[in-house]
């Protein structure tokens, strides 16, 4: 029996309030579902700009990490030099004493040198001298002698 | 005058002083006797025990000895501690390594120094006032011993009438010419005019250099290197003493600007700071034979022995050398 009321295109009033209702029910569904979609868009968007922010910051620290990265490998290669440098000093500051202590010697040596230099030439004044008073005195003797004065007879 | 010989307890100061009968510098004698009466009364007065030991080196044939002038000249003066020593010519020409050098004052001043009494020594020249400060030094006795005192000298303006010396006259510094001053380490510069020290310390470094008899110039300045180089301690005594002009060796340098190797007191270049010297065992004379005469005057009559080597050059050492061996 029903069968004739729907080809008729007829429902009966208490089908039609269920599929009013259902109609509500589904507009109301639709009006959340859409209300939500929005929501859930707005929260997309606002995920998305967080996660554009995050990506850009990510992209910022990765940056930050190879400039830091960078200039750690920079005061790493500074630090390298300055401990070459460093050794070098200490190097130059262990020549330098040596060359300081050898300096010192030298000086002494020098002196030690001079004196003696000093040291002959006050021997050979003296040799000087006494060669000198016995020449005096040798010729004295000679001139003394008979027969001197007259020189050697040939 | 007290005469050679006479045997007391020994002074607080022996004054060492050489000379002969040569007019050396013109009225030598007087300019003597002069200091000597004014050093003696100033002494005496500040009750500073004290001898005098004159020593004639080289005396001049047929003159008479300055050793006698000098007890004449104080004969009256009873309280003139003096002890005259007169050396025979002999010991010059043995000792001479330079013909030129008519007088060697150092080995004179030794032989004063051999025989000194007194607990110090000074050596000093004929005419050489001491100051007032130097007095009061000796009279407070505060000297020490193994200290060698040098004073710088003071020279008078020669045109002043010193006919009388007193403090007046040598402390007014209108009649002051040149201060000769003094510096460490070795305070040299005129140092033959006054060297102070006890005598223990003088006999250990063997008075002035013997062995380098070539000059007698700067003689006294190598003493002082001696006695610097043997870790005595050389001190200005902080007053002056005074001398009457600038002196001979100023007045003749110039003549042997020239010809340094022919000045009468030798080459003025030789090598005193860089040598000292360490004598022999018979340094002043020590070895000679003494003989007094009856007025007290000891004669050194010339024995070979008393005459050390004529070279010997291993008592020749550089400071340094001298410096260890001290150490």
């Amino acid at each position: 029996m029903r069968r004739p009321f729907r080809i008729l295109g007829l429902v009966r009033g208490r089908s039609y309030d269920a599929l009013e209702e259902q109609q509500k029910k589904a507009e109301t569904r639709a009006e959340r579902l859409a209300e939500q979609l929005e929501a859930a868009k707005a929260n997309s968007r606002l995920w998305k700009a967080k996660a554009e922010e995050a990506t850009g910051a990510l992209k910022t620290a990765k940056e930050d990490t190879e400039t830091a990265q960078k200039q750690w490998r920079h005061a790493e290669k500074l630090r390298e030099e300055a401990d070459k440098r460093r050794q070098l000093e200490h190097e130059r500051t262990a020549d330098l004493a040596l060359l300081r202590q050898r300096l010192e010697d030298s000086e002494r040596e020098l002196i030690v040198a001079r004196e003696q230099i000093m040291a002959f030439e006050v021997k050979l004044d003296i040799l000087e001298g006494a060669a000198n008073v016995l020449d005096d005195r040798t010729r004295d003797v000679i001139a003394r002698r008979p027969g001197s004065e007259g020189g050697t007879a040939v | 005058m007290i005469p050679a010989g006479a045997r007391s307890a020994p002074p607080y100061l022996t004054i060492i002083v050489t000379g002969r009968n040569d007019d050396f510098g013109g009225d030598f004698n007087g300019r003597f006797f002069q200091a000597l009466h004014f050093n003696h009364q100033q002494l005496a007065a500040a009750d500073v025990t004290h001898e005098f030991v004159f020593v004639e080196w080289r005396p001049i044939d047929k003159r008479p000895l300055l050793a006698s002038l000098l007890a004449d000249e104080f004969a009256e003066l009873k309280s003139l501690p003096l002890r005259s020593y007169v050396v025979d010519p002999a010991y010059h020409d043995a000792l001479s390594l330079n013909p030129r050098l008519q007088f060697q004052e150092f080995i004179a001043k030794n032989v004063g120094l051999r025989r000194a009494r007194g607990e110090f020594v000074l050596t000093t020249n004929t005419d050489i006032y001491l100051s007032r400060g130097v007095i009061d030094c000796l009279q407070r006795r505060t000297l020490e011993h193994g200290v060698l005192y040098r004073a710088a000298r003071h020279d008078l303006r020669p045109d002043r009438d010193v006919s009388a010396v007193d403090w007046d006259l040598l402390e007014d510094e209108r009649n002051c010419e040149v201060v000769n001053r003094i510096k460490p380490p070795l305070f040299t510069n005129a140092s033959g005019d006054f060297l102070l020290l006890d005598c223990k310390t003088s006999h250990r470094l063997r008075g002035f250099n013997e062995v380098y008899r070539v000059a007698k110039i700067h003689i006294d300045g190598n003493f002082c290197l001696k006695a610097h180089a043997s870790s005595v301690p050389i001190v200005d005594i902080g007053a002056p003493v005074y001398h009457v002009g600038r002196g001979t060796f100023h007045a003749q340098k110039g003549m042997y600007r020239a010809r340094p190797g022919e000045a009468p007191w030798g080459d003025m270049r030789w090598r005193k700071s860089g040598v000292v010297y360490d004598n022999g065992d018979g340094w002043g004379l020590g070895l000679a034979p003494e003989r007094v005469n009856d007025r007290g005057t000891t004669f050194l009559t010339f024995d070979w022995h008393a005459v050390g080597p004529m070279v010997d050059l291993g008592r020749v050492v550089s400071p340094r050398q001298r410096q260890e061996r001290a150490s």
